[in-house]
């Protein structure tokens, strides 16, 4: 099943234009992001897990990550 | 952690508390071999962790060694309360004139040890106190100041005991106590302890519980008496609650799965310690019939909540679930409306339907409600009680 509560997006050209960046992969305390072909992607499964800590939107250097509550 | 009869006597007779002649016997043979060493009659006791020994067939008395030898075979495939009779107890049978109850154990309320004295012994001590409690006294004492004989001796003459027995049970009571509080016991009874024909007294029955938590100061008296703690849990765990162990291990964060099971139809998800068995209580007390106690708690991620939750409704003849905990800090309240709304809707679930209550107040809670809102989940904030909460759960659950 996918995510119920949080919609976390990533802007695949504005992350480009970070890159090189791990930022959001590793602020991230429970493991929402991984890199894919040299950019970061959302694990579908784990979005749920995300603790609204923000550090994922405050480290992007580029506002490449959006995050929706769904609730 | 309960000792089986043989080691609670040995640790009696330790102590200088006297038991009856005995060896310990694992076949029909020896049984036999005993009795003739002993000299009949003799009583032949499966030594088994629980109770209900006598009632289902686990103590047998035999007049000849004959008789021992078949009695053996009888006792010794039984399984009582779900547990192996591990050996039998060979002893030599005693003439008594009377019976005795005495025991040390802690009392919750007080948080003191507390001794335990009655006339009436062989019996249910719990059943005694209510119907005849003219016939039992307690009396609490300090485990931080050395033990004095005068607190057993108040209370064993309060009972009107005489003179010479006074004098006899005051001594044993107050061995009793001092190896409760040497070998950092939870309880230490004798039941029955008798009185014989000469007027000595004889531990007939013991048993005795040490705390779980002191297993690794006390592994010089383990060691000793060659005694091993494992597979001394008690009832054995059953698949549901292996199940749910496995999913409290397979997430490092927080607890959710410390489970046990029962027979009724509301599932419960509940803070630990004294919150859960508060919440527990207040199910029972308002007519709700548990299927399980539960602990969660230190802030479990959504993906086990929402696996512990979905294991819970998967047990048959579960009619709804409640969650209920006391103010949370160190757990957050939407994370864990997340994992319980999650894993019902995975289990097939209307969480409007399937959820009775929920009760968590604290941190992110407007977060939490806000999600239960949106799922249709009644839920109670802080300013109703863990009581209150309990009792809403059993109205809107089958019995």
């Amino acid at each position: 099943m996918g995510s119920m509560f949080i919609e976390l997006k990533i802007d695949i050209d504005r992350c480009r234009a970070g890159q090189p960046c791990r930022a959001c992969i590793e602020s991230c305390p429970v493991d929402i992001f991984v890199a894919t072909d040299g950019l970061a992607a959302v694990v579908a499964d784990n979005q749920d897990e995300c603790t609204l800590c923000d550090l994922c939107l405050q480290r992007c250097p580029t506002e490449a990550v959006t995050l929706t509550k769904l609730y | 952690m309960r000792f089986y009869e043989h080691e609670a006597k040995s640790l009696l007779a330790k102590q200088a508390i006297p038991v009856p002649q005995s060896v310990l016997v694992s076949d029909a043979q020896e049984a036999r071999r005993a009795a003739e060493s002993l000299g009949s009659p003799v009583v032949l006791k499966a030594q088994v962790l629980s109770g209900g020994r006598m009632k289902a067939g686990g103590v047998k008395y035999a007049d000849t060694a004959d008789e021992a030898e078949a009695a053996t075979r009888e006792i010794m495939g039984l399984e009582i309360g779900g547990l192996k009779t591990v050996a039998i107890l060979v002893e030599r049978r005693v003439r008594v004139a009377q019976e005795y109850y005495l025991a040390v154990t802690y009392d919750p309320v007080a948080k003191l040890p507390v001794a335990i004295f009655s006339s009436a012994g062989g019996i249910d001590i719990e059943e005694a106190a209510e119907r005849m409690p003219e016939k039992v006294a307690r009396g609490n004492f300090s485990s931080l100041t050395p033990f004095t004989d005068y607190v057993v001796k108040e209370l064993i003459a309060s009972l009107n005991v005489p003179g010479a027995d006074l004098s006899r049970l005051t001594a044993i009571a107050s061995r009793l106590a001092q190896l409760f509080l040497r070998y950092d016991l939870t309880l230490a009874e004798i039941n029955p302890l008798a009185k014989l024909g000469d007027g000595s007294f004889v531990a007939l029955d013991a048993h005795v519980d040490l705390d779980d938590e002191a297993i690794g100061r006390q592994q010089a008296l383990l060691k000793e008496m060659g005694i091993s703690p494992e597979g001394r849990e008690g009832r054995p765990s059953t698949a549901f609650e292996l199940e749910a162990a496995a999913i409290d291990r397979s997430d490092h964060r927080g607890v959710a799965g410390r489970v046990v099971e029962f027979g009724g139809s509301l599932g419960l998800i509940i803070g630990g310690g004294g919150a859960s068995l508060t919440a527990f209580d207040a199910v029972r007390k308002y007519g709700g019939n548990p299927a399980n106690y539960c602990e969660i708690g230190g802030n479990p991620s959504v993906g086990k909540v929402a696996a512990l939750t979905k294991h819970i409704l998967s047990k048959p003849g579960t009619d709804k679930i409640a969650i209920i905990m006391n103010v949370v800090n160190n757990t957050r309240v939407d994370l864990v409306a997340r994992g319980v709304i999650k894993g019902v809707v995975e289990a097939g679930y209307d969480p409007a339907e399937k959820v009775a209550i929920f009760r968590i107040p604290g941190a992110w809670e407007e977060e939490g409600f806000r999600i239960l809102r949106k799922y249709g989940v009644e839920y109670l904030d802080r300013t109703a009680s863990i009581d209150q909460a309990a009792k809403r759960a059993v109205e809107k659950t089958a019995r």
